[in-house]
């Protein structure tokens, strides 16, 4: 894929060209929106509004790193989202057992290419993460998730959340703190192969 | 150990300090056990981070015009045909309303000036046999000879002799009728009076409202040739 080269043809209209590009990233953004914002259908609408978005203002690029430049599209269309449900808070939809309990791993979810307690493993890994995720202040995780989660380096950050390299990281370090912090009390609920054992880890 | 400390560790940790500030933290952390402690915390949450599962995206975001906003790309002739269009409706309306009005105006701008015209005179005859029908008795051995001095003007432009004549001759006796008969001359008057021409001939009218038909339907028809070949 020569993606500067798309990026030339959307900026002149080209929308198959974009499209090249959307199936590109699609899957970097949704990630970024999901693990921001915590809810795949809230997700799902970010991103979309975010390609779209990107699609309207693709004049505006000017070089660098698009993927930086796509994520900090993503990364407004969460903000707005997160704004809108502080003006119209609502109760999540979490799927039932059927007992009044909320079910802790969704069927959707599932992997069908692990075994049922891989799956319940990786759940419970993955709401962990994502609940301590949401305990942190917005800024702090839209740097942890970019940073960590996206792999992307300290520049492009900086540039997708427009913030002084210094501020990524202050707040990326902090954040980690956070999390590690947060972590800790669900220890004994992860299992061996997902312990914090930093030693093992690195 | 400050804020400073960690930020130093986590950036340490991503390779992100110049080779001199690594070796100095290095010894540092050597030298300071709760610098580890915290460059461990930071390592394992940022390797749980590295753990989660990517997931696919739910669907295929990708875009249609539609959802952009675009419209479809309208042959080039287009914007010459909405000229034309625009133009000559333009045309039609302001060519109806200078025939319509214009009219209107000159026969109303006499009335306004030296008060001439034949209308006016006209009302005059209308009124007086209103005011005169009461005491028609009187009036009988008077009127004849002031009316008709004072209407012989107007009357010998009416049309119809015969009208004049009564209207002249027979003011008192019938004075019951006279506002009858005098509503039915002007409404003769009227209707005989020759209609004005238009000022702009009424093909050019015909001539802007086909051109102005003919192309709002050729553009519907390239709208939506348009539309159908970009499905």
């Amino acid at each position: 894929m020569n993606e500067q080269a798309l990026i030339t043809d959307a900026q002149n209209g080209n929308l198959d060209a974009f499209n090249t590009l959307i199936l590109h990233y699609q899957d970097s953004v949704f990630n970024t929106a999901l693990r921001i914002l915590g809810d795949e259908d809230k997700a799902a609408d970010a991103a979309q509004e975010a390609f779209i978005s990107a699609f309207k203002n693709i004049s505006s690029f000017r070089g660098g790193s698009f993927k930086a430049w796509l994520m900090r599209t993503v990364t407004n269309a969460c903000y707005d989202e997160l704004r809108r449900q502080k003006r119209r808070p609502t109760t999540p939809l979490e799927p039932d057992t059927g007992d009044g309990d909320e079910m802790d791993s969704p069927r959707w979810l599932a992997d069908p290419s692990m075994t049922p307690d891989q799956q319940a493993e990786a759940d419970e890994v993955e709401h962990a993460i994502q609940h301590c995720l949401d305990n942190l202040p917005v800024e702090f995780k839209t740097v942890v998730v970019m940073a960590d989660i996206q792999g992307m380096d300290y520049t492009e950050v900086a540039v997708a959340v427009r913030v002084p390299l210094g501020t990524i990281k202050s707040r990326l370090a902090r954040a980690r703190l956070r999390l590690r912090e947060c972590l800790q009390g669900f220890a004994e609920l992860l299992p061996a192969s997902y312990r914090l054992d930093e030693r093992s880890a690195a | 150990m400050n804020q400073r400390d960690v930020e130093l560790l986590s950036a340490y940790l991503d390779g992100q300090l110049s080779p001199s500030d690594s070796a100095r933290l290095e010894s540092r952390i050597r030298s300071e056990p709760e610098l580890d402690s915290v460059l461990d915390d930071l390592r394992a949450a940022r390797a749980l981070l590295r753990k989660l599962p990517k997931r696919r995206a739910p669907r295929n975001f990708t875009l249609t015009r539609k959802m952009v906003g675009l419209a479809p790309p309208l042959p080039r002739a287009y914007p010459a045909f909405r000229f034309a269009t625009t133009l000559a409706t333009l045309l039609f309306f302001i060519t109806f309303g200078v025939n319509t009005l214009a009219p209107q105006f000159t026969s109303l701008a006499p009335a306004f000036g030296m008060g001439g015209g034949g209308e006016p005179e006209v009302f005059s005859v209308q009124e007086a046999p209103a005011q005169d029908a009461a005491p028609a008795a009187e009036a009988a051995t008077e009127a004849p000879l002031e009316s008709a001095s004072s209407l012989v003007p107007e009357v010998t432009a009416l049309p119809p002799a015969e009208d004049s004549a009564r209207v002249i001759d027979t003011p008192a006796a019938k004075s019951g009728e006279v506002g009858n008969a005098e509503s039915e001359d002007q409404t003769q008057i009227a209707s005989e009076s020759p209609s004005p021409a238009p000022v702009v001939p009424s093909g050019w009218m015909i001539i802007f409202a086909a051109v102005a038909l003919l192309g709002s339907i050729l553009m519907a028809v390239m709208r939506r040739s348009s539309a159908n070949r970009w499905k």
